[in-house]
C-alpha cells in the first residue's frame, strides 16, 4: 500500500476529477468522442512509456518530439510514395532507433549529460525537419488512415495495441532481469558496475528503446488522420515528461513504475476536456499544465523531506 | 603446499601520470584470513579494484585458482568465485534489500525471469546465516549505514565466494556488529575460504589475522606471519607500523599541556529529535580536549551537527562564553566562533576541485573579503600561512584539494576552521582513515591549538586516541551523554564499558 | 585567473581558446564569402539581434554554474512581454512605471522559481520545466492565445532604434551586463560560492556558506534579465506578443555549454560565455547571407541547425579527443603480459 503510494493517489484524484464529470458534464461520456480523445493520448502513452524508462535510468530525452516528428514525416512520406503500412512503419522504427542510438552513444558511452545532448538533438532533428519538409504537410495514401478499418475498428486497434504495450512493458520492467536492471542502474550506477552490470549498456538500450517508440508513437499518431503535420511532435516531449512527473516516477531516477505514468498521462488528459467542460477557457491548459508538474514535484519533495525525518 | 587462491606478482598500474601500483605481489591460500595494511595512498584500493577486475593492470600477472587471468571484469571476477565488501556500501537505495542481493548474486541474463519469492527466500536465509535481524522488503534507503553494511556481508557469502575481500569493514560498525562480522570471518576460514582484510585498526588485524603483508608507496613490502604455528604472536604492533611508515614512530601521543580556563561551551539539556539526541549536558573549558567517545551511531556526530546548526536543537540551552546562544545555521555558527570540521572529509571537510587556498578560505569570507570582492593576494597568503604552519604537503596554494593524500586533506578541512580563530573547535574523528604518519602530527596540532587556549571538542571512534589525547572524555550512548571521565582516571575497559553498557 | 588551478587554468583556456578559433574562422569564413556581412551596419544588426539572448545567457552562467538550471526564461520573457502590452493597453500606464512593474514582475517569477528551488530543495529541472509550461500558459491565458499588443509610446519603440555614438544602445546595455556578470561571478564572494555550490552544495554548507540565499541569487537574476530581455525585444519588434522569446532558453544554455561552462556545475568563465553567445549571433546572422544559403532562402533553418551541431560537437569534442588520447597512449608503452 505505502509503496505504491504515489501511484494511487495520482489515481484517486483521476477517479475524482471522472466523477466531477460524470456529475457535471455527463456529455464527457458519450462514447465516439471518448474514444476520439483516447486514441488521442495512445501515441503520448507510447512516448510517455519511453521517457518514463530514460527518467528510470536517472537520465531524461526531451529530444522525443523532435523524433517523433521526424519519423511521422518519414513514414509519411514512405507511405504516399505507394508503400504499405508495414514499410512505413519500418522506417519510423528504423529511424527512431538509429536517432535513439545517436542520443545512447553520446550519453551512455561519452558520459555527457542527457539534458545537454538531448536538447542538443531537439534542436538539430528539429531543423532538418524543418529544412527538409518547409512545414509542408503529407498526404497519406488512401488506406492507412485507422489501419484500413472502419473509424470503430482502427480506434479499437489503437486502443488494444496502446492497452497491450503497456501491459507488456510493465510486465518486462517488473519481472525480467533486464527490467530490473533498468531501476539498478538510475538507483546507483557504480553499485550495478559492482553488481555485474554494465551500466552504459542499460542506459543505451534505454535510449534506443525510447527512439524506437518514438517512432511506433509517430505510425500511432499518422493513421488517425489523412495527412501528417510536420509539426505533430512539437511539446509532446513536456506532455510525456509531465505524465511521468506526475505519475511518480523520480527525476533522480530508480524509482517509479509504468502505470503510474499512465495514470499520470490519463489524469493530464482528462484536465482539458474537464476545462472545456466546466467552462473554463482552453487557453489555460498549459498553464494548468504547468502547475501540476510543479504541484506533484512538491508532493514529491514533501513526502522524502518527511521520509528523512 | 596446496594452491593458492591468488597470487598476484609484480602487479604494476597507473592512471595517467601517477604510478598507484609499482610492483604488488601478494599471494591468499584457502582457509587464511590475510590483512593487507599500508598508509592511506599506498595502493591498497587500486589493488583490490585490480582483484575485482575494476581496474585492469598495466603489467604482472594476476592467477587465480592457479591459472592466469587476463582482462578481468567485475562479472568474470564474480564467475571466478571473489566478492568484495566496499568500504563504503555499494547498494541500490531505491531497491529492496532482497533485491540488492538479488541484483548482486543473480546476474541473470537479460531477459531471464525474476524470481521473486526465490529471492525473498534465499534474503532470509543470508541474513539469518549473519545474525542481521532486518526485513528483507524494506528498501535500503532507510537503513542506517552499519545495516548496509551487514547486506553487503550477506552478498559476500551469499555468493558463495572462495576469496572475499573485506575493505575496511569495521569502519562504520558498533561493537555488536563487529562481533558478528568477525564471526562471519572466522566462519569463512573454517569453510576453507581465503579473506583478504584491509583495516586501519592494528588491534583487530591482531583477533583476525594470518598473515599480513604491508603496501608503502605502491609496492608490497614485506609478509609477515601474526602467529607462529603453535600460535605464539610473531608480530609486535611497533614493527607493524615502523614497516607502514618506513620509521620508527616515537612517541605516540603529545604529553598534555597546562590547566584549562574559562568555561567556552555549556549545555544543558539539549535535545534534537531529528539528531535523536537527548538531555545533553556538558562543559568544555578554554585550553581543554574533551574526548567525546561511544559508539557508532551513539550520537556523537548528531551532537556535533546540531552544535554546528546543521540540525539545530529543539530544546535546551547552549552557553557560549557564558552567554545563552541559538545555533540556527551553519553561518550562525561560525560567526558565533564555532569550528566544525566533519567526518566525512571529502563530502563536507573539503571542496576536492577547488584549490586549497579557496578552500581555507571558504569560512572566512566577510573578514578576509570585506565589501564581497575578493581579494586574490589576502587569500593566497593565508593559503601559504597555513601550508607552513601545518606542514600541508601540496605544491602550492592553488593546487586543487583533490590532489592532496587524506591526512593533508583533514589539515586543509583544518585550516578552513582555525582562520576563522575560533574560541570552539569541534572535530569529528579527525584522524580516521589518515595514515600514522600524518595522524601523529595532526595530533600534535590538536595539543598546540589546546594550549594556546582553544577548546577542542574531539569526537572519536580510535579508542587509543581517546585515551591518548583527551583531559576530559565524555562517553555518549544511545543519544544520551552516559558518564564523564577526566583523563587520568579513564582507562580503555571503563570508556568502552560505559559505551556498551546496556541502559 | 589568478585563482584557478593550474590543471582547471589549461582545461579551461584549452576550451576558451579553441572557442575562440572558431569564432575567428567563423568570421573570417563570412567576412569572405557572405554578402555584406563585415559591414558596420550588419555588424550592429548582429549586436541587436543577439541582444535577448546575449542577456540570457549572461545570466544563465551563474545559474549553471552552481549546478542548476532554468528552463524557464524563454516563457517568462513572453509572459513579461504580454505583461508589459496588458500595463500599456489594458491600464492606459505610462512606459516607465509600466517597465518597472514589468521588471519587478520578472524578479518576482525568479523569485518563484527560486523559493521552489531552495527553500523546498526540488530539482532545477523539473521545477523550471513546470515554470516553462506555467510561464507560457500563462502569457497564452492572458492574451487568448491571439491577442498581440502594437500601440506603444514611439518613444519607447525607438530604444530598439537607439544609437549611442553610433553604437546601437542594445551594445550598451550587453556590455553593462557582462561586466556586472563577470564582476558577479569572478571577482567577487557571490562567483565563489556559486562556484563551491555548483562542485559540491554539502560541502559548501559544511563551509557555513549559505548556500540557500546563494543558490537563490541566480534564479532572482534570471528573471530580473529575462524581463529586461522581454523590454528590448518589444521595442525591437514593435509588438508585444505570447509566444515572443520562445526557443531562447535552449540558445541561452547553448551558449553557455558552448562557452565552456561545465553543465555539471563549478567549472566554467563568463568571457567563455561572451565568446559562445557571440559564436551564435554571428552564425545566426552570417550563415543567411551566403549566396547558396540566401538563394534557397532557409537561413534560418541552417543557422538553428548548426547551433544545434556545434553544442554536440562543443560536449563530445574534448570527450573524444581525451578517448582518442588513452586509447593511442593505451596502444604505444610496454609490452604487457596481459
Amino acid at each position: 500500500m505505502k509503496r505504491y503510494f504515489r501511484e494511487l493517489s495520482v489515481a484517486a484524484a483521476l477517479v475524482l476529477l471522472l466523477l466531477l464529470l460524470a456529475l457535471f458534464a455527463p456529455h464527457f461520456y458519450e462514447l465516439q468522442p471518448l474514444l476520439s480523445r483516447l486514441t488521442a493520448q495512445i501515441p503520448t502513452l507510447v512516448l510517455t512509456l519511453g521517457i518514463a524508462l530514460v527518467m528510470l535510468t536517472r537520465q531524461i530525452d526531451i529530444s522525443v518530439g523532435s523524433q517523433f516528428g521526424l519519423c511521422a514525416v518519414l513514414a509519411g512520406l514512405v507511405s504516399a510514395g505507394g508503400h504499405g503500412l508495414p514499410v512505413s512503419l519500418a522506417a519510423a522504427l528504423g529511424a527512431g532507433a538509429f536517432m535513439g542510438a545517436l542520443n545512447g552513444c553520446l550519453v551512455a558511452w561519452m558520459r555527457l549529460p542527457s539534458i545537454v545532448v538531448t536538447l542538443a538533438t531537439m534542436v538539430t532533428w528539429a531543423e532538418v525537419l524543418r529544412l527538409f519538409q518547409q512545414g509542408k504537410f503529407v498526404n497519406l495514401a488512401p488506406g492507412v488512415q485507422w489501419f484500413g478499418l472502419s473509424q470503430l475498428g482502427g480506434q479499437l486497434t489503437l486502443l488494444g495495441v496502446g492497452g497491450a504495450l503497456v501491459a507488456l512493458a510493465a510486465y518486462l520492467l517488473k519481472n525480467t532481469s533486464g527490467g530490473r536492471h533498468v531501476y539498478a542502474v538510475g538507483s546507483d550506477a557504480e553499485a550495478a558496475r559492482l553488481s555485474g552490470i554494465n551500466p552504459s549498456a542499460v542506459t543505451f538500450g534505454v535510449f534506443v528503446l525510447m527512439g524506437t517508440l518514438a517512432g511506433l508513437a509517430a505510425v500511432l499518431n499518422l493513421v488517425q488522420s489523412p495527412q501528417v503535420d510536420p509539426k505533430c511532435g512539437t511539446g509532446l516531449e513536456l506532455k510525456a515528461i509531465a505524465a511521468a512527473v506526475v505519475g511518480g516516477v523520480a527525476v533522480n531516477g530508480g524509482r517509479g513504475s509504468l502505470w503510474g505514468a499512465l495514470a499520470g498521462l490519463l489524469l493530464l488528459a482528462t484536465i482539458n476536456p474537464a476545462l472545456t467542460f466546466l467552462h473554463v477557457e482552453a487557453y489555460w491548459e498549459k498553464a494548468i499544465q504547468g502547475l501540476v508538474i510543479l504541484l506533484a514535484v512538491i508532493a514529491d519533495g514533501i513526502r522524502s523531506r518527511r521520509n528523512l525525518n | 603446499m596446496r594452491q593458492p587462491l591468488l597470487r598476484l606478482s609484480q602487479i604494476t598500474k597507473s592512471f595517467g601520470a601517477v604510478r598507484a601500483l609499482k610492483g604488488v605481489s601478494f599471494e591468499l591460500h584457502p582457509g587464511e584470513v590475510h590483512a593487507l595494511l599500508g598508509e592511506n595512498g599506498a595502493g591498497k584500493s587500486t589493488l583490490i579494484k585490480v582483484i575485482t577486475g575494476a581496474h585492469q593492470p598495466d603489467g604482472g600477472t594476476l592467477e587465480i585458482g592457479g591459472t592466469t587471468v587476463s582482462n578481468l571484469t567485475p562479472t568474470r571476477a564474480r564467475k571466478l568465485g571473489i566478492a568484495c565488501i566496499y568500504q563504503q556500501p555499494a547498494l541500490f537505495p531505491d531497491l529492496s534489500v532482497s533485491e540488492n542481493i538479488g541484483l548482486r548474486l543473480e546476474g541473470g541474463a537479460f531477459f531471464a525471469k525474476v524470481h521473486w519469492k526465490q529471492r525473498r527466500k534465499n534474503a532470509d536465509a543470508l541474513l539469518a546465516r549473519i545474525g542481521a535481524a532486518l526485513d528483507p522488503e524494506t528498501p535500503v534507503r532507510s537503513l542506517s549505514m552499519p545495516e548496509q553494511q551487514l547486506v553487503e556481508i550477506a552478498c559476500a557469502l551469499g555468493s558463495g565466494a572462495k576469496t572475499v575481500i573485506m575493505d575496511e569493514p569495521t569502519a562504520s560498525l558498533t561493537q555488536v556488529e563487529q562481533e558478528l562480522l568477525f564471526g562471519v570471518v572466522r566462519d569463512l576460514r573454517a569453510s576453507g575460504a581465503g579473506v583478504v582484510y584491509i583495516s586501519h585498526r592494528l588491534e583487530e588485524i591482531f583477533a583476525l589475522a594470518d598473515r599480513v603483508t604491508v603496501l608503502r608507496d605502491g609496492q608490497s613490502i614485506s609478509t609477515r606471519a601474526v602467529r607462529s604455528e603453535l600460535g605464539a604472536m610473531e608480530l609486535t604492533e611497533e614493527e607493524l607500523i615502523s614497516l607502514m611508515v618506513g620509521r620508527e614512530v616515537a612517541s605516540i601521543y603529545p604529553h598534555r599541556g597546562g590547566s584549562p580556563g574559562e568555561t567556552v561551551l555549556e549545555l544543558e539539556n539539549v535535545c534534537c529529535a531529528a539528531g535523536g539526541i537527548a538531555n545533553i549536558s556538558l562543559a568544555v573549558r578554554a585550553g581543554e580536549i574533551l574526548g567525546l567517545a561511544g559508539l557508532v551511531g551513539a550520537g556523537r556526530t548528531e551532537l556535533a551537527r546540531v552544535l554546528f546548526g546543521i540540525t539545530p536543537a529543539d530544546s535546551g540551552t547552549i552557553r557560549l562564553l557564558g552567554r545563552n546562544v541559538q545555533v540556527r545555521s551553519p553561518q550562525q555558527a561560525v560567526s558565533l566562533g564555532i569550528g566544525y570540521v566533519p567526518e566525512d572529509r571529502r563530502r563536507h571537510g573539503v571542496i576536492l576541485p577547488m584549490p586549497i587556498a579557496e578552500n581555507m578560505s571558504m569560512a572566512v569570507h566577510p573578514k578576509l573579503f570585506p565589501g564581497k570582492w575578493l581579494r586574490f593576494e589576502a587569500e593566497r597568503a593565508l593559503g601559504l600561512r597555513f601550508i607552513e604552519e601545518l606542514g600541508i604537503k601540496a605544491y602550492g596554494p592553488e593546487a586543487p584539494g583533490g590532489s592532496l593524500s587524506g591526512g593533508n586533506q583533514q589539515k586543509v578541512s583544518l585550516a578552513r576552521w582555525l582562520a576563522t580563530e575560533p574560541r570552539l573547535l569541534i572535530l569529528d574523528d579527525p584522524t580516521q582513515g589518515v595514515d600514522v604518519g600524518a595522524k601523529s602530527e595532526i595530533h600534535r596540532i590538536i595539543r598546540d591549538l589546546a594550549a594556546k587556549g582553544l577548546a577542542v571538542l574531539m569526537i572519536s571512534s580510535d579508542l587509543p586516541e581517546v585515551l591518548g589525547m583527551s583531559d576530559r572524555i565524555a562517553v555518549m550512548r544511545g543519544g544520551r551523554l552516559v558518564e564523564t571521565f577526566e583523563g587520568s582516571t579513564a582507562t580503555a575497559q571503563r570508556v568502552m564499558s560505559a559505551a556498551l553498557r546496556p541502559s | 585567473m589568478a585563482s584557478l588551478s593550474p590543471s582547471l587554468k589549461k582545461n579551461v583556456l584549452r576550451h576558451e581558446s579553441l572557442l575562440l578559433l572558431v569564432l575567428l574562422l567563423e568570421f573570417a569564413f563570412l567576412c569572405l564569402y557572405a554578402r555584406n556581412f563585415g559591414t558596420p551596419d550588419n555588424l550592429s544588426n548582429v549586436v541587436r539581434h543577439s541582444a535577448e539572448i546575449g542577456l540570457l545567457a549572461l545570466a544563465m552562467m551563474p545559474v549553471i554554474l552552481t549546478g542548476g538550471i532554468d528552463l524557464s526564461v524563454g516563457s517568462l520573457m513572453g509572459l513579461c512581454a504580454v505583461l508589459f502590452g496588458v500595463l500599456t493597453h489594458d491600464y492606459h500606464l505610462a512606459t516607465l512605471p509600466a517597465a518597472a512593474v514589468t521588471l519587478a514582475a520578472g524578479l518576482f517569477a525568479g523569485g518563484f522559481n527560486a523559493f521552489l528551488i531552495t527553500a523546498l530543495r526540488l530539482p532545477p529541472l523539473i521545477v523550471t520545466l513546470g515554470t516553462y509550461s506555467l510561464f507560457r500558459g500563462l502569457a497564452e491565458a492572458i492574451t487568448q492565445g491571439t491577442k498581440t499588443y502594437r500601440a506603444f509610446d514611439p518613444a519607447f519603440l525607438s530604444l530598439g532604434e537607439t544609437r549611442w555614438f553610433g553604437v546601437p544602445l542594445q551594445a550598451w546595455i550587453l556590455t553593462a551586463a557582462a561586466a556586472s556578470f563577470y564582476l558577479l561571478v569572478h571577482r567577487s564572494t557571490f562567483g565563489r560560492s556559486f562556484r563551491a555550490i555548483g562542485f559540491s552544495p554539502e560541502g559548501a554548507r559544511y563551509a557555513g556558506l549559505s548556500v540557500q540565499s546563494r543558490t537563490a541569487l541566480p534564479y532572482l537574476l534570471t528573471g530580473l534579465v529575462a524581463a529586461l530581455a522581454a523590454l528590448l525585444f518589444t521595442a525591437r519588434l514593435r509588438q508585444a506578443r505570447a509566444d515572443a522569446g520562445t526557443g531562447y532558453e535552449l540558445c541561452a544554455i547553448t551558449a553557455v555549454v558552448l562557452g565552456g561552462t561545465s553543465i555539471f556545475g563549478g567549472v566554467g568563465t563568463l568571457p567563455g560565455t561572451l565568446a559562445g553567445i557571440a559564436a551564435i549571433a554571428v552564425l545566426t546572422n552570417g550563415i543567411g547571407r551566403v549566396p547558396a544559403v540566401f538563394k534557397a532562402g532557409i537561413g534560418g533553418e541552417l543557422a538553428s541547425l548548426l547551433t544545434g551541431a556545434l553544442l554536440l560537437v562543443a560536449l563530445a569534442g574534448p570527450e573524444l579527443a581525451r578517448v582518442l588520447s588513452t586509447r593511442s597512449a593505451k596502444i604505444s608503452p610496454s609490452p604487457k603480459t596481459l
